[in-house]
């Protein structure tokens, strides 16, 4: 489906995004996703298609916010029959159940919402806004209101359902689990849209700097191109020249240099570069590292390569930026 | 309580609450509704006129409504109504001294409503007055009747504005507490301890039972 749309209050925005099975519109907070999500249901006034100048009862999209509004005077079931209205009150209960069954929570349909947990309550909802028989499905930031510590387990199973039913749905996150997890991505700034694709091109080679920034990229830093040749472009930055992959960028032309944390290595002999480890710490079933000299690095560690080179705080070490994991995106001339 | 007299007026005085909290019921529901959802030019001012019944003198408040509905006033000069010393005029001035009391109860019930609750109904396919008849309704009910309640109780104590706008014309506009003033004021103290304490009973049991209400209404609160 095809997102062509444009809003002026709250947030001024104007944007064409494709949505493909699940897609995730990634972004910060107050860069306008929530008010597109609110656009398309129609509960803000815009211009586009689809659904152009529809009343929200006369589109048929299923809308969960946040909070995911569960009516908290009705059972889970009353909650699923309320959009229902158009059948006679038995059948309407027989396809409540319905619904409630296809998102695996038949047995709480006699329970309030204040009795739900927050993923049983997510599903009531998802029951409820699909038996609208929606076109499209928008879920404001799904993984919020969620359990951290369960959120992953809770939420693949929901998505697996959704991706069964197979209804587009564009759900809005600053989460990137749920976005690397999607068929496709969008990444909205305060400037637009920046990017869409599927989410490994997207992770992998952002367009932008606010895109490498979002899908997680710690380690930017400015360089120029000097030299292109046999398909990889050789760049002045602080630690001399660095070898990487890349379209062919003019050269003197300036650009950023990202690295992902995990893609810092230690072996290798191209992009060498040294420095002074000055801060090792454990986190999870690894470590995180900070590397200063020419470049200040983040770095993630497994604990294997960790033992197996024996690090320490404050240890002098050479790192090595592999060219194919060492991004170019343009930067301002 | 044996003076016929006492049962007519307290018949009166419940007859102008009644019209009073139907009055106000249809009157400061949608007007709380706007206050809370709709910003527009001078709502500052709006919001400060309907609360200056509760520092404003009644006498003030009354003396104003005197000159507004009496034979002179624009009321009668425009319009050829003239409702100062009749029922009518009584309706309204309880109207206005008691409409804070309502407003902000409808107020807080409306303002704890989850807006998101409302803008899901409607994406659900439910029509405006679907949304109030099946969202909006059974979840602040408690809050409306608590209000209504505590108008009612208010209007039946009133003094101040009803003597000013009604002038405690027997049978007409007199109504329990001025009554009662008017016993002490001719020595009849019996008759004005009885008519006290029945009026004693029954704010206390308005009072009481806006007090379950709120009761009622604090789990729901809790619920989402």
């Amino acid at each position: 489906m095809e997102i062509s749309y444009r809003i002026h209050h709250p947030i001024a925005l104007e944007l064409n995004l494709t949505v493909q099975g699940f897609t995730v519109l990634l972004g910060m907070s107050g860069v306008g996703k929530s008010t597109l999500l609110k656009a398309l249901a129609g509960l803000l006034p815009a211009e586009g298609q689809p659904f152009a100048g529809l009343p929200p009862e006369r589109r048929r999209v299923g809308y969960l916010p946040q909070s995911f509004a569960l009516f908290p005077h009705l059972s889970a079931l009353g909650n699923v029959a309320f959009p229902l209205a158009h059948l006679p009150p038995q059948k309407r209960r027989v396809k409540a159940r319905e619904y409630l069954e296809l998102m695996g929570i038949s047995h709480l349909a006699e329970r309030y919402p204040r009795a739900l947990s927050g993923g049983q309550q997510q599903r009531v909802a998802l029951a409820r806004a699909l038996a609208r028989e929606p076109q499209l499905l928008l879920l404001d930031e799904p993984t919020s209101a969620l359990d951290m510590a369960t959120r992953e387990e809770v939420f693949s199973e929901v998505l697996e359902r959704l991706r069964r039913l197979g209804i587009p749905t564009l759900a809005a996150s600053h989460d990137v689990w749920l976005a690397q997890r999607a068929d496709w991505v969008g990444v909205l700034s305060r400037s637009g849209l920046e990017q869409q694709g599927p989410p490994a091109q997207v992770f992998t080679h952002p367009a932008t700097l606010e895109t490498a920034r979002l899908v997680g990229f710690r380690n930017l830093f400015e360089a120029r191109v000097l030299e292109v040749q046999d398909g990889f472009l050789y760049l002045e930055t602080p630690a001399g020249v660095l070898k990487a992959q890349g379209r062919a960028w003019p050269v003197g032309q300036p650009v950023w240099l990202g690295i992902r944390s995990e893609d810092v290595g230690f072996e290798g002999l191209e992009n060498r570069v040294a420095g002074v480890l000055t801060a090792l710490q454990a986190q999870g079933g690894g470590g995180w590292a900070h590397f200063s000299g020419p470049l200040e690095l983040d770095l993630l560690l497994s604990r294997q390569t960790q033992d197996r080179l024996g690090l320490e705080e404050g240890q002098a070490v050479e790192v090595v930026l592999d060219p194919r994991y060492l991004h170019v995106i343009p930067g301002s001339p | 309580m044996n003076d016929p007299i006492f049962w007519q007026t307290l018949k009166l005085t419940l007859e102008v609450c009644v019209v009073s909290t139907i009055v106000l019921l249809l009157f400061g529901i949608p007007l709380a509704w706007i206050l809370v959802h709709k910003r527009f030019w001078g709502k500052r001012v709006v919001e400060s006129l309907v609360l200056l019944p509760l520092t404003l003198p009644p006498t003030v408040l009354g003396f104003y409504l005197l000159l507004f509905l009496g034979q002179n006033g624009p009321m009668a000069k425009y319009l050829h109504i003239e409702w100062a010393f009749r029922f009518e005029g009584l309706v309204i001035g309880s109207v206005l001294f008691s409409l804070p009391f309502a407003l902000t109860a409808y107020r807080e019930t409306f303002l704890a409503l989850e807006p998101d609750l409302i803008a899901t109904a409607r994406t659900l396919g439910a029509s405006l007055p679907r949304v109030w008849r099946e969202v909006i309704l059974p979840l602040c009910w408690p809050g409306i009747l608590s209000g209504t309640i505590l108008a009612f109780a208010h209007t039946l104590g009133e003094f101040g504005v009803v003597l000013m706008v009604g002038g405690s014309i027997p049978g007409k506009t007199r109504v329990v507490s001025i009554y009662i003033y008017d016993q002490v004021q001719a020595l009849r103290f019996d008759r004005a301890a009885q008519a006290s304490a029945i009026l004693l009973i029954i704010s206390f049991a308005l009072v009481y039972s806006v007090r379950s209400l709120e009761d009622r209404l604090k789990p729901r609160k809790g619920a989402t």
